[in-house]
C-alpha cells in the first residue's frame, strides 16, 4: 500500500510534466493537424534558457530558504517558458510557415519538423557541450514535507504538480474564455471558415505555438530541476508526451491532461510489477492498447468540442 | 511613422531580418564548442567577437541577393550565366572543402602551406599553390561576368580559353607536386576544379555561339541530349575511356602509378596471357576507338543494327578490359617482386575501372540509339507530354530511361573499386543497406500511404533472425544454417510481424498509426535490450555472424573484411528487389495502393478491400527491411540494439521524403544524397555537429522542394494546382490537412 | 471517424424479397445523433429498370445510396440485396463497402471521386482488376496468368472507356478531364466492376445540355444493352422523367411518392415539396399554370453542393 501510495505519487509527478508538454502536441496538431515533432526540442530549449537565467542570477549562492526557493521557481518557470515560446515561435516561422505557404504535403511538415528537431539538438549540444548529466545546482533542498502512510512526498514534487496544475488551469481558461482560445477553437474546427469569419489564421497559428512552446519550455525547468538537462533530453519525454497527447486524444487539451497523467501513474505502477527497465515496454504497449480500443483516445479528438 | 520602423515593417525589412537571422544561425554553428564549467562560453565566443560580423555579412549578402533578385535573375537567365555560376561555385567548393592531397589528408590550404615549405618544387606548382589558383578563378570570373553583361561574344571566347588554361595550369601543378613526391594520390579536389573550370568554359563557349533556340544553358543541355539519343551518352564514355587509356594510372600497388604504357613495360616478358599483352600495346585503343565510333556514328544515323553492333562491340571490349586487369593483377598475387599485390583485382588504378565503366556505358549507349529508333524516331511525341514542372524535358526523351540506367550501372558498379577504403565501408555499411530501407518503407508510405515511424524494427528483426538462427545468440537454434539461408526465414518472420503489427493498428488513422508504429518500433528494441537470456542484451551478439560464403559448385566465395564483395552482393540483391518493385507498382497491387492512398472511400466502392491491401504494404516492406537486416548482421558479424534506435526510423522516413515519396528512384537518391551527406561532412566539420546539418539541409530542402528530389509521377499532379487543403489532406490520406474534415 | 455503430444485424431470417427485386428496403431508418436522415423507407428496386430517386436537398437520397452500399449501417429496417437472378439474398446492413461491390453493386458519388493522380485508363483498370485473382507475388515475378490478366484489363478498360466516350483521353491524368469527362469516368470505372446494379449520384449535376442529352443517352445504354438495373439520383428533372421506369420521392427523409413520371408529376405532395409549401392545393394552382413540371430547382449546382457535403461522408 505504502509502495502503492509512492508510486502513485511519482506517477503524478511525471504525468504532470508529461501532460504539460502534451499539451504542446495538441495545440498545435488541433490547428494544423500536424505531429509537431520539434516539440521536444522547444522543451530541451526551455531548460536550458531557464538554467543559464537561473545560474546566473543565483547560481553559486548556497543559500536556501524559502524566499530563494519562490524565486527561483518563479524566475525558472517564467524564463523557460519565454525561451520555450521563443523557440516554437522561431520553429513555426522557419519550418512551418514556408510549407504552409507552399502548399507542402503533409509528411513534408513532418520531415521539416524532424529536421528541425535534429538541428535544434544539436546546436544545443555544441553550444552548451555535450554532456549527459549537467545538473541544475541544489538551489534548495528537496526535503519531505509530509508523508502519507510511509509514503514520503517531497518538496520538488509537490512544487511540480502544483506548477502544472497551475498551469494547466489558465491554459484551459484561456482555451475556453478568451478570444485567442475562440480563435484557436475556430482555426481547429474549420481553418477555411474561420478565416472568412475574419479570424487571422497564420497569427492564430502562431500564437498556438507560442503558447504550447511557453508550457513546454516551463515543464523542461520543472524537468531539469527534477533529473538533469542535456542536449537529448527533449527525446524521451517528448515522444512520451507525443503518447500522452494520443492516448488522451490529440487535438484535445484535457485529453492530453488526462494522458499525461495516465502514462505517468502506469509507468510507475508497473514498476511495482515488473522491473523497471520494462517501463517504457509496458508504456507503449498500454498506448497500442487503448488505442485498439478506443481509435480516438480516451476522450476522443476535436479541440473545438474540449468543453 | 518612423522611416526606419516603417523599412522594418515592410517585407524587405522583415526579409533582413531573416536574413540577419540566418547570420546568427550560422555564427552559431560554425562556432565555438561550449564548455561544460561556462554554460555561456560558447555564446560569448560566437556572438561577441569578429566572427558574428562574418557571418552577419553572409545574411546580408543572402538578403542583397533576394532584394535584387529580378535584376540578378535578369542576367542569370541569359547564356552561360548559370554554367559560369555552377563551375565557379565547384571550383570554390573543391579549394575549401575537398581533399587535395591523400597522403597528407590535406585540403587545397593545408596542401599550399607544405608546398610553400618544400624546396625544388617546380615554378607553376609554387605560384598556383601560392596565389595563382584564386587569382586565376577570380579573373576567370570577371572576365565571364564581363562578357555576360556586355554581351560581348569576343570576350566570352577569351574567358572560355582562359578557363581551359586555368584547369590545365591546376592540374598541372597538381601532378608536379604528386610527381615529386611519388605518391599514390587519390584525392578528388583537383579533379573536381578542373571539371568546373571545364564547366565555365562549355558554358561560356555555349554564350558565344548561342543562338535563339539555345538561349540557356539548360536548354542547350537538353538540346544536346536530346538531339540523338544516346550520342551524349557514347560521347561521354568514348571521352571517359580515351582519357582513361591515356592518362590516367591503371595499376598502383605500394607508390606505384602506372599508366597502361607503364604497365606494358612492367610486365614485359612475364607470362602475361597473350591477349593481356596485346591489350596494352594496341587492343585498348583498338577496342575503345571502334566501339566508340560505332556507336557515335549509329547515333547519329539513328541506325538500329550499328547501335547493336556497337553495343556488342563495347561488351566484347568489356570483357577483354576485365581479362586483362584480371590478368596483371593474378600474375602480381603470385610474383615475388617489389609491386605483388593482395590477390586478383586488387590494387587496381583508377583508370582500369574507368575504362570498363567507359565500356559498359558505350554498350548502353548503342542500345540506346537501338531502342529509340526502334520507337518510332519521333522525340515530338515525348515533348508535346512533357510537363516542364516534371523535371528535365531529356529525361522524358525516347531511350532516357535506358541511358540513366546504362550511366547508373556502369557507376555503380565500376566506380565503388576506385573509391578509398573507408568509403567503401560507408557505402555498404550506411549508404547501401539504407537504400535498401529506403526502397522498402516507401511501400508503406510511398505507395500506400501509411506513415510508419517504427520501420527500424523489422530490420531489427531480421537482423535478430539471422543472429538466431546462425547460432550467434544465447539461445540455440535446432540446426544452424549458412548466413545466407537466413533471408528467406527474415523475410517470412518480418512478413508476419509486419501482419501483427498491423492487423489491430491498420484502421487507426495516420497519426495515430503513426504513434502506434513508433511504439512497436521502440518495444521491439527495448525487447531486444532487456531480454539477456534471448539477446544478450544490450551487448549484442554473442558470437559474430559468420561473413557469407557463397558456393554455387563451380564457383566458391568467401566473404571476408573487404567490403567491396557486400556492395555487389547488395546491389544484386536491391536491383532484383528493384525490378520486383518496378513491376508492383505497375501491377494491380500497385494501383490498388493509389487507390487507397488517393481516396480510400472511393476505392472500397470500386471494390478493393483497404484492410488486405494495407496489410500487404506492411508485409512487404517488413519483408524487404528483413533482408537489409540480414545482410547489416552478415557484414558487420557483431551489432546490438543501439543499432536499432528509433532515430534510424525517422532517418529512414526521411530518406524517402527527401526523395520523394512514392517514386522509387527517389528513394533511392534520397538515401543515397542523406546518407553520403554525413560521410562528406565527416572531412569538413566536427563529426558530432554532422547531425545538425543534415537538420538544416532537410528544413530547407522541405521548404524549397516539398515533393523531393525526383517526385513520383503519380503524386505529382497531388502537389499542384489542389492548393495547400487538397495536398495536405491526400499526402497522407488517412488523415487530414489543414482544416480538413474527418466527419 | 462518424461515431455511429454499426448495427450487426446479420442477413435478417426469412427476408425474403419478391422475384425479380435487386433492392429491398424495408422500413429503415437511419440517425445521425440526433437527426433523422431516413424515416422508415421502404422501397423495392427490381431488377432491369432504371428507377430514380429525386427530393428536395437534404432529403436523404445520397443517405439512402450509402445505406445501399454499406457505407451507413441504418438503425432499424432491413435492406435486402439480390442482384442478380439465382443470387442468394443477403442483407447489406453492417456489410463492408467493398463486398458490396463484389455482390454486383457499383455506384459514382455526387462530388466526383476518382484517383485524380492517376490516368483515366488507371482509374478504370482499377475497378476492373478488382474481380482479378493474380497476386502481389505474381506481379513481382511476370508469371504469365498475371500478364493475361494484366492485358484483359487494359482491353476491357479501353473497351470501356469508348463506351462512354473517353478512349481518347486514357492516357490523361484523371484530375486534368473536363468535368463531365470526370463523371463519365466515374461511370466507366464503376463499370468497370461489371455490376448488376449501378447506382448513380447525381451524374448530371454540373454538366451542360448537351452532355446531359449525351449522358441520358448513356445511362439508357447501360440499361438496355448491359441489362443493369440503375438507381438513380438526379436533379434534373426532364433527365429523370425521360429516361427513368419509375420514380421515388423523399423529403426529409420520408417517402412521400412512388410512381411512373406521369404519376410523380401530377403527385401534390412532391410539387409541395418540390416548391416548400405545405399548402397541396396553392401547389396544385401551380401545376395547372405550369402543366409540364421541369426542373423546380432553386439553388445553383455549387450550393447544393456546398448543402450536401456533410451528407455524402
Amino acid at each position: 500500500m505504502n509502495d502503492f501510495i509512492r508510486y502513485t505519487i511519482a506517477g503524478l509527478t511525471l504525468g504532470s510534466m508529461y501532460a504539460l508538454i502534451a499539451l504542446g502536441y495538441t495545440l498545435v496538431y488541433g490547428v494544423l493537424q500536424l505531429i509537431n515533432f520539434a516539440h521536444s526540442e522547444v522543451f530541451m530549449t526551455g531548460a536550458f534558457g531557464s538554467y543559464i537565467v537561473v545560474d546566473t542570477l543565483v547560481g553559486g549562492h548556497g543559500r536556501q530558504n524559502g524566499f530563494m526557493v519562490v524565486v527561483v521557481l518563479g524566475v525558472g518557470l517564467i524564463t523557460g517558458a519565454l525561451s520555450g515560446a521563443g523557440a516554437a515561435w522561431l520553429l513555426e516561422r522557419v519550418a512551418y510557415r514556408p510549407l504552409r505557404r507552399r502548399g507542402a504535403p503533409k509528411l513534408a511538415f513532418l520531415i521539416s519538423a524532424i529536421g528541425a528537431s535534429f538541428f535544434m539538438s544539436q546546436l544545443a549540444g555544441k553550444l552548451f557541450n555535450r554532456q549527459k548529466n549537467n545538473s541544475f545546482p541544489n538551489f534548495f533542498d528537496n526535503r519531505v514535507l509530509f508523508s502519507i502512510g510511509e509514503a514520503d512526498v517531497r518538496l520538488l514534487q509537490v512544487i511540480i504538480i502544483v506548477a502544472a496544475v497551475v498551469l494547466m488551469f489558465f491554459l484551459d481558461r484561456l482555451v475556453q474564455k478568451t478570444k485567442l482560445g475562440r480563435s484557436i477553437r475556430a482555426v481547429a474546427e474549420d481553418a477555411p471558415t474561420a478565416a472568412l469569419m475574419g479570424i487571422n489564421i497564420d497569427k492564430t497559428i502562431s500564437r498556438t505555438f507560442v503558447i504550447g512552446g511557453a508550457l513546454g519550455g516551463a515543464a523542461g525547468f520543472l524537468f531539469a530541476l527534477f533529473s538533469s538537462l542535456s542536449y537529448q533530453m527533449g527525446f524521451f519525454p517528448g515522444t512520451k508526451a507525443f503518447a500522452a497527447a494520443v492516448l488522451g486524444g490529440i487535438g484535445n487539451p484535457r485529453g492530453a491532461m488526462l494522458g499525461g497523467l495516465t502514462l505517468g501513474l502506469v509507468e510507475n505502477w508497473s514498476v511495482m510489477f515488473l522491473p523497471s527497465q520494462w517501463t517504457n515496454v509496458i508504456a507503449f504497449a498500454v498506448l497500442v492498447l487503448v488505442l485498439m480500443f478506443r481509435p480516438s483516445g480516451i476522450l476522443g479528438e476535436r479541440l473545438g468540442r474540449a468543453a | 511613422m518612423n522611416p526606419a520602423l516603417a523599412f522594418l515593417r515592410s517585407d524587405s525589412g522583415k526579409r533582413l531580418g531573416a536574413c540577419l537571422g540566418l547570420g546568427v544561425a550560422l555564427a552559431l554553428m560554425t562556432g565555438a564548442t561550449g564548455r561544460q564549467d561556462d554554460y555561456l562560453y560558447a555564446i560569448k565566443e560566437d556572438l561577441f567577437t569578429f566572427h558574428l560580423i562574418e557571418n552577419l555579412l553572409i545574411g546580408v549578402v543572402v538578403w542583397l541577393l533576394f532584394t535584387f533578385w529580378p535584376v540578378i535573375r535578369r542576367y542569370l537567365t541569359r547564356p552561360g550565366a548559370l554554367g559560369l555560376l555552377a563551375g565557379a561555385m565547384t571550383v570554390i567548393v573543391a579549394q575549401t572543402v575537398l581533399g587535395w592531397y591523400e597522403p597528407e589528408d590535406a585540403k587545397f590550404s593545408g596542401l599550399a602551406t607544405l608546398v610553400g615549405d618544400t624546396n625544388g618544387i617546380s615554378a607553376l606548382s609554387s605560384a598556383f599553390f601560392g596565389w595563382l589558383a584564386w587569382a586565376q578563378l577570380i579573373a576567370v570570373i570577371v572576365v565571364g561576368a564581363a562578357a555576360l553583361v556586355l554581351r560581348n561574344r569576343a570576350l566570352f571566347w577569351v574567358g572560355a580559353a582562359m578557363a581551359v588554361a586555368a584547369a590545365i595550369i591546376a592540374s598541372q601543378a597538381h601532378k608536379k607536386v604528386d610527381e615529386l613526391a611519388g605518391v599514390v594520390d587519390h584525392a578528388t579536389g583537383v579533379t573536381v576544379a578542373v571539371w568546373g573550370y571545364l564547366t565555365i568554359a562549355v558554358a561560356l563557349a555555349i554564350a558565344a555561339i548561342s543562338t535563339d533556340d539555345v538561349a540557356r544553358t539548360r536548354e542547350f543541355v537538353n538540346a544536346v541530349l536530346g538531339w540523338r539519343p544516346g550520342f551524349a551518352l557514347g560521347a561521354a564514355a568514348t571521352a571517359l575511356a580515351l582519357y582513361s587509356l591515356g592518362v590516367s594510372s591503371w595499376f598502383a600497388p605500394k607508390s606505384l602509378n602506372a599508366t597502361l604504357a607503364d604497365v606494358h613495360s612492367l610486365f614485359k616478358g612475364t607470362s602475361l596471357a597473350p591477349i593481356a599483352v596485346q591489350y596494352f600495346i594496341w587492343l585498348s585503343w583498338a577496342l575503345v576507338i571502334v566501339a566508340g565510333a560505332l556507336v557515335l556514328v549509329a547515333a547519329y544515323f539513328r541506325s538500329i543494327i550499328l547501335g547493336i553492333v556497337g553495343a556488342a562491340a563495347a561488351a566484347v571490349g568489356l570483357v577483354i578490359t576485365m581479362i586483362s586487369i584480371h590478368a596483371i593483377t593474378s600474375l602480381a598475387a603470385n610474383s615475388e617482386n617489389t609491386y605483388a599485390t593482395k590477390g586478383p583485382w586488387q590494387n587496381l588504378g583508377d583508370g582500369a575501372w574507368w575504362t570498363c565503366a567507359s565500356f559498359l556505358a558505350l554498350a548502353a549507349a548503342g542500345l540506346v540509339v537501338a531502342q529509340s529508333a526502334l520507337k518510332g524516331r519521333s522525340a515530338t511525341a515525348a515533348d508535346a507530354a512533357h510537363d516542364p514542372s516534371a523535371g528535365p524535358r531529356f529525361l522524358y526523351a525516347p531511350g532516357a530511361t535506358l541511358a540513366v540506367l546504362g550511366a547508373a550501372a556502369a557507376a555503380a558498379i565500376f566506380i565503388p573499386p576506385t573509391l578509398e577504403p573507408s568509403w567503401q565501408t560507408a557505402l555498404v555499411t550506411s549508404i547501401g543497406i539504407y537504400m535498401f530501407l529506403a526502397i522498402g518503407l516507401n511501400v508503406v508510405v510511398g505507395w500506400a500511404g501509411l506513415l510508419d515511424l517504427g520501420f527500424i524494427a523489422f530490420y531489427a528483426i531480421g537482423a535478430y533472425t539471422t543472429a538466431y538462427l546462425v547460432g550467434s545468440l544465447p539461445v540455440k537454434p535446432p540446426f544452424e544454417l549458412p548466413v545466407l539461408w537466413a533471408i528467406p526465414f527474415a523475410i517470412a518472420v518480418c512478413l508476419i510481424a509486419g501482419v501483427i503489427l498491423g492487423f489491430p493498428t491498420l484502421r487507426l488513422r495516420g497519426d495515430y498509426l503513426a504513434i502506434v508504429t513508433l511504439g512497436f518500433g521502440e518495444i521491439v528494441r527495448l525487447v531486444a535490450v532487456n531480454s539477456n537470456g534471448i539477446t544478450n542484451g544490450p551487448r549484442g551478439t554473442e558470437d559474430q555472424v559468420p561473413h557469407p560464403v557463397i558456393n554455387l559448385g563451380f564457383v566458391k566465395f568467401t566473404f571476408g573484411l573487404d567490403q567491396l564483395p557486400y556492395w555487389y552482393l547488395l546491389l544484386a540483391v536491391m536491383v532484383i528487389v528493384i525490378i520486383f518493385f518496378r513491376r508492383l507498382e505497375n501491377s494491380r497491387t500497385g494501383r490498388a495502393w493509389a487507390a487507397i492512398r488517393e481516396d480510400e472511400v472511393a476505392a472500397q466502392a470500386a471494390g478493393i478491400n483497404p484492410v488486405k491491401y494495407k496489410l500487404l504494404a506492411f508485409a512487404i516492406g517488413a519483408s524487404t527491411s528483413g533482408i537489409a537486416g540480414v545482410l547489416f548482421a552478415t557484414n558487420v558479424g557483431f551489432f546490438n540494439p543501439d543499432n536499432f534506435k528509433f532515430e534510424f526510423s525517422i532517418l529512414v522516413l526521411a530518406y524517402v521524403v527527401f526523395g520523394g515519396m512514392g517514386s522509387l528512384p527517389g528513394a533511392i537518391a534520397g538515401a543515397a544524397v542523406l546518407t553520403w551527406l554525413p560521410e562528406f561532412l565527416r572531412d569538413q566539420v566536427p563529426s558530432e555537429d554532422r547531425q545538425m546539418y543534415i537538420g538544416a539541409v532537410l528544413v530547407i530542402m522541405m521548404i524549397f522542394r516539398p515533393a523531393g528530389l525526383i517526385p513520383a509521377k503519380r503524386r505529382a499532379t497531388e502537389l499542384r494546382g489542389h492548393g495547400p487543403d487538397s495536398a495536405e489532406s491526400q499526402a497522407v490520406p488517412a488523415g487530414g490537412g489543414l482544416g480538413g474534415s474527418y466527419a | 471517424m462518424t461515431s455511429f455503430a454499426k448495427a450487426g444485424t446479420d442477413s435478417a431470417p426469412g427476408a425474403q424479397p419478391a422475384a425479380g427485386v435487386a433492392f429491398d428496403v424495408q422500413d429503415v431508418t437511419l440517425r445521425f445523433g440526433g437527426v433523422t436522415s431516413l424515416n422508415h423507407v421502404s422501397l423495392q428496386m427490381r431488377r432491369g429498370e432504371i428507377l430514380a430517386v429525386i427530393g428536395p436537398n437534404g432529403a436523404g437520397k445520397t443517405s439512402l445510396f450509402n445505406s445501399l452500399t454499406g457505407v451507413y449501417a441504418p438503425q432499424e429496417g432491413r435492406i435486402t440485396l439480390q442482384a442478380r437472378e439465382g443470387d442468394e439474398p443477403v442483407s447489406v446492413i453492417g456489410m463492408k463497402v467493398h463486398k458490396v461491390n463484389h455482390l454486383g453493386v457499383a455506384r459514382t458519388f455526387q462530388n466526383i471521386r476518382l484517383f485524380p493522380a492517376l490516368t483515366a485508363i488507371e482509374n478504370v483498370k482499377i475497378g476492373i482488376e478488382t474481380r482479378q485473382k493474380s497476386g502481389p507475388v505474381s506481379a513481382m515475378l511476370g508469371l504469365p496468368w498475371q500478364r493475361r490478366e494484366e492485358h484483359a484489363s487494359t482491353k476491357r478498360a479501353l473497351e470501356l472507356l469508348s463506351f462512354v466516350g473517353l478512349a481518347h483521353r486514357a492516357n490523361d491524368i484523371a484530375g486534368s478531364l473536363a468535368y463531365g469527362e470526370q463523371r463519365r469516368l466515374e461511370i466507366a470505372r464503376a463499370m468497370g466492376t461489371n455490376p448488376s446494379v449501378l447506382l448513380l449520384d447525381e451524374p448530371a449535376a454540373g454538366t451542360n445540355p448537351v452532355e446531359k442529352r449525351e449522358l441520358a443517352d448513356l445511362i439508357k445504354r447501360i440499361n438496355v444493352e448491359d441489362g443493369v438495373s440503375v438507381l438513380l439520383i438526379e436533379h434534373d428533372m426532364k433527365l429523370v422523367m425521360s429516361i427513368a421506369d419509375r420514380l421515388v420521392v423523399l423529403n426529409f427523409g420520408q417517402k412521400i411518392a412512388e410512381g411512373t413520371p406521369e404519376q410523380i408529376q401530377r403527385d401534390p405532395a412532391v410539387i409541395a415539396a418540390y416548391l416548400g409549401t405545405t399548402d397541396e392545393d396553392a401547389a396544385k394552382a401551380e401545376l395547372e399554370a405550369q402543366p409540364e413540371l421541369r426542373r423546380i430547382e432553386l439553388l445553383t449546382d455549387e450550393e447544393r453542393e456546398r448543402e450536401n457535403e456533410g451528407e455524402t461522408l
